[in-house]
C-alpha cells in the first residue's frame, strides 16, 4: 500500500500551514514573476535561497529535498540544451558566460519548480478547497476538488484490491509485447469503472439527501481570517516585487564572471 | 396525525418489469422507534426512497399512491424541501462522507441549507456530542473506522435536525460490537429526543427490543405490521425467514411443548434471563 501513501493528505499546524492560501499563492506568483524577469545568476540565487526559511519553518525539508530531486532530471536538459545550443552559437568554444547563461536557465526553472512546491506541500487540501470557496469560484468546482482528493486515495486503494484479485485468478500483468500488456489491464479497468460509477450514484444520493442544492447563498462553517503572518507576507511579497522592478530597471546587475573576475583574474583591471 | 403515512403506495423502477413495491400503505407515529425487516430484494431500501422524495425526484419510474411526511405531500416537494424533515443514513459509510475532515461533513447539509455559521457550529457541536464522537471532529473521514464513519454520517444528518431519521442497513459494514454501538447511539436519538426512528435491518437479535413497532415485507408488500413481540412470535414471520431473535424463538418452542415462563414474549437475552430467573426461583 505504500505506493498510495503519497496520496493521503495529513494536516499538519505550522506557521507556513496556517497562512492563508491565497497570500501563498500570490506570494508565489510574486517570486514567479521575478525570476522570469531576471536572467542573472545572482538575483535568482538570492530567489532560490529565500525560499529555504520557509521551507524550514515549515518543516517540510523532507518532502521539499524529494521533490527537488525529481526535478534533476528536467533541469540537467534544461541546462544541456542551453549549454549546446550556445556552445554552438559562440562558434564552438565554451565561454565562462556562456556556462554562467545556462546555469541562470536551469536556476530559473529550479527556482519555479521550487516555489511551487513549497505552496502544495504548506497547504493541506482542505485549506485549498476553503480558499476556493471563499474567491468566489462556483461551489461546484470547490466540491469536485475536495471530492477528488477525498476520493483518489480510496480508488487507488481499490485499484490495488481488483488487481490482487484478479492477479490471484490468475491474469499475467506483465506478459507479452507492449499491446498484449495494455490489453491485460482491460480486466482490472472494467470492474474499477463500474465500481466508480455505482460509488458517484451513492455519492450523488447521499448528497442529494443532505439538501445539496437547496439554496444558491450556501453559508460555509469555517472563515479564512487574516492573521498577523499573513500581512507579513503581504508585505514581504510587496517587497519582493518592489525591489525587483527597481533593479530591473534601474540597476545593473553584475555577472557572477565578473564578480570572481575580479578576485582571480587581476589582469583585466 | 401519522408522521409518516404510506397510502397504496406503488413503485417501478425504470425499465424494471415488475413493481419494487406493491400496494404498501403503513402508518408511522411521531416518536416511535419502527423497525423494517424481511428478506434481501424485498424492496426496504426502495420504500426508504420514497420517505425523501429521492422516488421519484432522483429516481424516475413510476409511483402511483401517496405518501405523507408530516403532512406534506412527498411527490410535491424536492429532495431538498424533505431533507429538513427526513434524515436518510445509508448502507456504506464511506460513500455518504465526502468533505476532509469529520466536522465539514457534518456541518455539509446545513451549509447547502444556507444556515448562519453560529448557528451551524452549535448544531454541528450538539450533533458530534450526541453520536460521540467530538473528539474525532478534525480528523479526515477516511481515517477513521467503519463504525466511526457510520456515527458521523448519522451526525451528518442529525445536524439537520431532521423529525424522522431512516436508516438503511447502518451497521451491514461493521462489526457486531460496531454495530451494537451504533444502535445504542440511535436508541438514545430516540428516547432522549424524541427522534422517529426508522431503522431497516436484519439484524433482529440486537435490535429488536429497541423497537415499538415492527414491518415485515416479502416481495415488494408489507406481511406484518404491528407490535414487536406478536410479530415476532408469529408463525408467518418465521417462515419468512426473519432473523427471529433466539430467546424469542426459544421461548416460542417452549411454548409448544407448554412449558410457559410469563405472558410476555422476550425480544433479548436479558428478558430471557429475567424470566428464566423468576421461574427458577418459585
Ligand atoms: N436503482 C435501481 N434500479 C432498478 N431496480 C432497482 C434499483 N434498486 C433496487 N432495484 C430493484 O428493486 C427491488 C427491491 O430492491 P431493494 O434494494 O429495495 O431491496 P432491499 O429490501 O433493500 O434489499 P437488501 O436487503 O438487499 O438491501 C429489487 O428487485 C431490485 O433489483
Ligand atoms: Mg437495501
Amino acid at each position: 500500500m505504500s505506493v498510495f501513501d503519497g496520496l493521503k493528505f495529513r494536516r499538519v499546524y505550522s506557521p507556513i500551514h496556517n497562512l492563508d492560501p491565497r497570500i501563498k499563492f500570490i506570494y508565489v506568483c510574486a517570486i514567479f514573476t521575478t525570476a522570469i524577469i531576471f536572467l542573472e545568476l545572482i538575483p535568482l540565487m538570492i530567489l532560490f535561497l529565500m525560499q529555504v526559511p520557509f521551507v524550514i519553518l515549515a518543516g517540510v525539508k523532507r518532502e521539499w529535498l524529494r521533490s527537488m530531486r525529481g526535478a534533476t532530471f528536467l533541469a540537467a536538459v534544461i541546462f544541456l540544451t542551453n549549454f549546446i545550443f550556445s556552445f554552438i552559437s559562440a562558434g564552438y568554444i565554451v565561454t565562462a558566460f556562456n556556462l554562467e547563461h545556462a546555469v541562470a536557465m536551469t536556476l530559473r526553472f529550479i527556482v519555479l519548480v521550487e516555489s511551487f512546491s513549497v505552496f502544495f506541500l504548506t497547504t493541506s487540501p482542505d485549506h485549498l478547497g476553503l480558499a476556493l470557496e471563499q474567491t468566489h469560484i462556483p461551489y461546484e468546482f470547490c466540491f469536485a476538488f475536495t471530492t477528488a482528493v477525498r476520493f483518489v486515495p480510496v480508488l487507488a486503494e481499490e485499484a490495488q484490491t481488483i488487481m490482487d484479485a484478479q492477479k490471484a485468478r490468475g491474469l499475467e500483468l506483465e506478459r507479452g509485447n507492449f499491446l498484449k500488456r495494455i490489453r491485460n489491464y482491460i480486466p482490472i479497468l472494467i470492474p474499477l469503472i463500474v465500481s466508480a460509477i455505482r460509488r458517484s450514484l451513492e455519492l450523488a444520493e447521499a448528497m442529494e439527501s443532505r439538501a445539496w442544492g437547496a439554496t444558491e447563498s450556501r453559508t460555509n462553517l469555517y472563515v479564512l481570517k487574516m492573521h498577523r503572518g499573513d500581512l507579513v507576507l503581504i508585505v514581504i511579497t510587496v517587497g519582493i516585487l518592489a525591489l525587483a522592478i527597481y533593479v530591473r530597471l534601474f540597476l545593473g546587475i553584475p555577472s557572477m564572471n565578473d564578480i570572481l573576475g575580479r578576485f582571480f583574474e587581476p589582469q583585466y583591471f | 396525525m401519522s408522521i409518516i403515512e404510506t397510502k397504496n403506495l406503488t413503485y417501478t423502477y425504470p425499465g424494471g418489469t415488475k413493481p419494487s413495491i406493491k400496494d404498501v400503505s403503513i402508518k408511522i407515529e411521531k416518536g416511535e422507534f419502527v423497525l423494517i425487516t424481511g428478506p434481501s430484494g424485498c424492496g426496504k431500501t426502495t420504500l426508504c426512497r420514497c420517505f425523501n422524495a429521492l422516488i421519484p425526484n432522483f429516481y424516475q419510474g413510476e409511483l402511483e399512491g401517496e405518501v405523507t411526511v408530516i403532512g406534506l405531500k412527498v411527490a410535491e416537494h424536492q429532495i431538498y424541501e424533505m431533507a429538513k424533515h427526513v434524515g436518510l443514513v445509508f448502507q456504506n459509510p464511506e460513500n455518504q462522507l465526502f468533505a476532509l475532515s469529520v466536522e465539514k461533513d457534518v456541518a455539509f447539509g446545513l451549509e447547502n441549507l444556507g444556515v448562519p455559521r453560529e448557528e451551524m457550529r452549535k448544531r454541528v457541536d450538539s450533533a458530534l456530542n450526541l453520536t460521540g464522537i467530538y473528539d474525532l471532529r478534525e480528523r479526515a473521514p477516511h481515517e477513521l473506522s467503519g463504525g466511526q464513519q457510520q456515527r458521523v454520517a448519522i451526525a451528518s444528518v442529525l445536524a439537520m435536525q431532521p423529525e424522522v431519521i431512516v436508516l438503511d442497513e447502518p451497521t451491514s459494514f461493521l462489526d457486531p460490537l460496531g454495530a451494537k454501538r451504533i444502535f445504542e447511539v440511535i436508541y438514545d436519538l430516540n428516547r432522549k429526543l424524541g427522534v422517529t426512528v426508522v431503522l431497516v435491518e436484519h439484524r433482529l437479535d440486537l435490535t429488536a427490543k429497541y423497537a415499538n413497532h415492527i414491518v415485515i415485507m416479502d416481495d415488494g408488500r408489507i406481511v406484518l405490521d404491528g407490535e414487536p413481540r406478536k410479530i415476532l412470535s408469529s408463525e408467518e414471520a418465521r417462515l419468512i425467514g426473519v432473523g427471529i431473535p433466539k430467546p424469542t424463538r426459544l421461548y416460542q418452542i417452549l411454548q409448544k411443548d407448554r412449558v410457559s415462563l410469563s405472558n410476555t414474549i422476550p425480544l433479548s437475552s436479558d428478558e430471557m434471563a429475567t424470566m428464566l430467573r423468576e421461574v427458577l426461583k418459585s
